[in-house]
């Protein structure tokens, strides 16, 4: 694709012929009308162009930028669904393929989402904090750097809506122990540098102080658990992040910005495949157990994923591996079950909401706040 | 060097540091959003357990004692059995197909867990030294006192420990209980029969003229038979902590037991329907003369389990 040989796009609305510029390129060919702008590149193309290397038309290339945009919102989710299938069958093609007839895309997506939304935000988020970072830094570039990085590129062309919209989602969707790192990223995501909140000096400190004790007062008690139970990380990523916002905003050396350029790119793209692989392995289906028996007789528990019903089996995708068929007569009972993974890793709450909560998980336990783990569900797979 | 630009200078290596440190703790928060929890948890407890992929749970408790222990048409009824089904299902065995409730008598208790007989018993159960050698406890779930119950015609005659030891008086215990240790402290000679429902039979037949025990089981007899009855509170000053008995070589399961009352006790707590109070209220609640409460179980360990992120109220 790269090699499209020229910027005379076959499908793009038809500018005039190249060959039939005039010299002079400034002015308006013959027979165009006058109150129309001429669809001419801003800079010359051809003729500076780098020998094998082609340059683009801005408004094309964006064209093109969007067409990938929008190939990777559509396709990226519904290749990972399909991997996710995969991986849920037990990597058994027979498995996948039985998945895959029963589990509809519109399921398999808003299922994917689910999960990944926490995700996607966080890497929408890392690439626009760091993007505004380095395009603020970018003119401190060493001379002779032509290209801006590929972040600040990014976060240039991308609206502020759209960063806005993915902070919001992070808000919603990560966890409160992580949301203090949201606040570096969000002021440097938007440059917002401490002398917007006044002019002078005396009265922007005090407000930095007051808004520094209100976000102290909030969390005292759950940093005194923290300190009680030597929670140090969740201590630092609750104290460090609005210290840290404080200064973050402002362009940096520019012996700094190439390597952290370099190395955020690289880090940004090796966590999202670090973190993908527990959102391709996270279920499709939700984990119930079946108890299973004839009436009168010995009962059975099936730990697994329901894959159909119909009028003669209910098919279980098995927990521990393989595909169970089981008469529907034969079910006397089935409970949702939570999986091993939504075991919380910490015992500290903020304000009764726990620290490993998202808001929305949060705000959901408040609206149906009893939970108790059914007892067959604790029974061996 | 020019004021202003040092300042742009310092500036830039603020922001610098920051960007480095908001990096570097995403990182470890990330790594750490990976890592095992520390904790155990309820689950992998569990997998310790001997009773791990068991079919059945078997859960020792006595049969003739009135409110606490007893059988009825023949289903098991009373506060020890109704605490020991909330174990049992908080454990995964729900129902009567996974639970099995087998009949122990007090002085079985302690060999029917060393031989393999129960997995758990739960029938007045005192938590003492000396057992603590044999068996584990995890508890309490209740504290009690001893007390002297009497016939009708006497409640005006045994009014002190000083009136048991007078030899006109026949005072009947179970064997293999703290009674009967604290009984023969105070050199009150008892006789000893096998359960405390043998007692209050003698008491009937007019073999004894009283029985002493723990309130709660006393409280049941009572229940039973409310004419014919009275307890007298004698100053024995000992409280009986119990505790539900498990086999002393599973301590994973002495833990989770002990964390399944906590969990009931901190419902209490705050203010809920805890299983602890129904199973009272449902039972000895009407019948003790003090109101109880849930007392605190001790050596609870710190799990993890999936409820834990529930709004505590």
């Amino acid at each position: 694709m790269s090699t499209a040989p020229t910027a005379i796009g076959g499908d793009s609305p038809v500018p005039p012929p190249r060959a039939a510029v005039p010299p002079d390129a400034g002015a308006v060919p013959a027979g165009w009308p006058a109150a129309v702008p001429v669809a001419e590149p801003a800079e010359p193309i051809a003729d500076r162009a780098e020998p094998g290397r082609v340059r683009w038309d801005p408004a094309e290339r964006r064209a093109r930028a969007s067409q990938s945009f929008w190939t990777a919102v559509v396709g990226v989710p519904a290749i990972f669904s399909v991997l996710r299938l995969g991986v849920e069958a037990g990597g058994e093609l027979q498995t996948t393929l039985l998945l895959v007839a029963n589990v509809g895309p519109v399921n398999l997506l808003a299922g994917f989402l689910t999960t990944a939304a926490r995700l996607l935000s966080t890497g929408l988020v890392a690439v626009f904090a760091l993007g505004a970072v380095l395009a603020v830094s970018a003119d401190r570039l060493p001379p002779g750097t032509r290209r801006r990085p590929l972040f600040a590129r990014w976060a240039d062309v991308t609206p502020a809506w759209v960063v806005l919209a993915s902070f919001l989602l992070a808000l919603l969707t990560w966890p409160l122990l992580y949301l203090p790192l949201l606040l570096p990223a969000f002021v440097a995501a938007f440059q917002l540098r401490p002398e917007r909140l006044h002019e002078r000096h005396l009265p922007r400190v005090l407000l930095i102080v007051a808004l520094l004790a209100g976000y102290g007062w909030l969390l005292l008690p759950t940093l005194r658990d923290a300190t009680a139970q030597r929670e140090w990380l969740v201590l630092a990523l609750v104290v460090v992040p609005p210290l840290l916002a404080v200064f973050i905003a402002g362009p940096l050396p520019g012996m700094v910005i190439r390597p952290l350029a370099t190395v955020t790119e690289v880090a940004v793209l090796a966590m999202l495949v670090w973190a993908a692989v527990p959102v391709i392995s996270t279920p499709v289906l939700p984990l119930t157990v079946t108890t299973v028996g004839a009436p009168g007789g010995p009962t059975e528990d099936v730990r697994g994923h329901v894959i159909t019903t119909d009028d003669v089996n209910m098919v279980i995708l098995q927990e521990r591996g393989g595909v169970r068929y089981v008469p529907v007569d034969l079910v006397r009972a089935q409970v949702l079950c939570p999986s091993e993974e939504e075991l919380p890793r910490h015992r500290l709450r903020i304000h009764d909401f726990h620290v490993e909560d998202s808001l929305l998980e949060g705000m959901g336990r408040r609206v149906r706040p009893v939970h108790r783990i059914d007892a067959a569900c604790r029974a061996p797979g | 060097m020019n004021p202003r630009r040092f300042q742009s200078r310092l500036r830039a290596v603020a922001t610098t540091l920051a960007v480095a440190l908001t990096l570097t703790l995403a990182a470890a928060g990330g790594c750490d959003s990976r890592k095992e929890p520390d904790l155990p948890s309820v689950r992998e407890k569990l997998r310790e357990t001997h009773i791990y992929g068991q079919s059945k749970l078997r859960i020792g408790v006595a049969t003739d004692e009135p409110l606490m222990g007893d059988l009825r048409n023949g289903q098991h009824v009373g506060f020890d059995v109704e605490i020991g089904r909330y174990v049992a299902a908080s454990l995964g065995y729900e129902g009567d197909q996974r639970l099995e409730f087998v009949s122990v008598a007090t002085e079985d208790r302690i060999p029917a867990l060393q031989g393999g007989m129960v997995d758990l018993v739960v029938s007045s159960f005192s938590i003492t030294e000396e057992r603590k050698k044999l068996v584990s406890f995890a508890g309490p779930y209740f504290v009690t006192t001893q007390e002297v119950m009497v016939t009708t015609r006497l409640k005006d005659k045994i009014h002190t420990i000083e009136d048991l030891r007078d030899p006109a008086y026949k005072i009947c215990t179970s064997g293999g209980s703290t009674t009967e240790a604290e009984l023969e402290k105070r050199q009150v000679k008892a006789l000893v029969v096998k359960d405390v429902a043998d007692c209050v039979e003698g008491i009937r037949e007019g073999r004894y003229d009283a029985v002493s025990s723990d309130e709660t089981i006393l409280a049941g007899f009572l229940a039973s038979y409310p004419k014919e009855f009275e307890i007298v509170d004698l100053p024995f000053g000992t409280s009986e902590l119990l505790g539900i008995g498990v086999p002393i070589g599973d301590p994973a399961l002495r833990d989770l037991v002990a964390f399944i009352l906590q969990k009931s006790y901190q419902q209490g707590r705050d203010g809920q329907a805890s299983p602890w109070q129904t199973a009272y209220n449902r039972t000895l609640g009407p019948w003790l003369r003090a109101e109880k409460r849930q007392p605190q179980p001790l050596d609870v360990p710190k799990l993890v389990d999936f409820d834990d992120k529930a709004p505590s109220k």
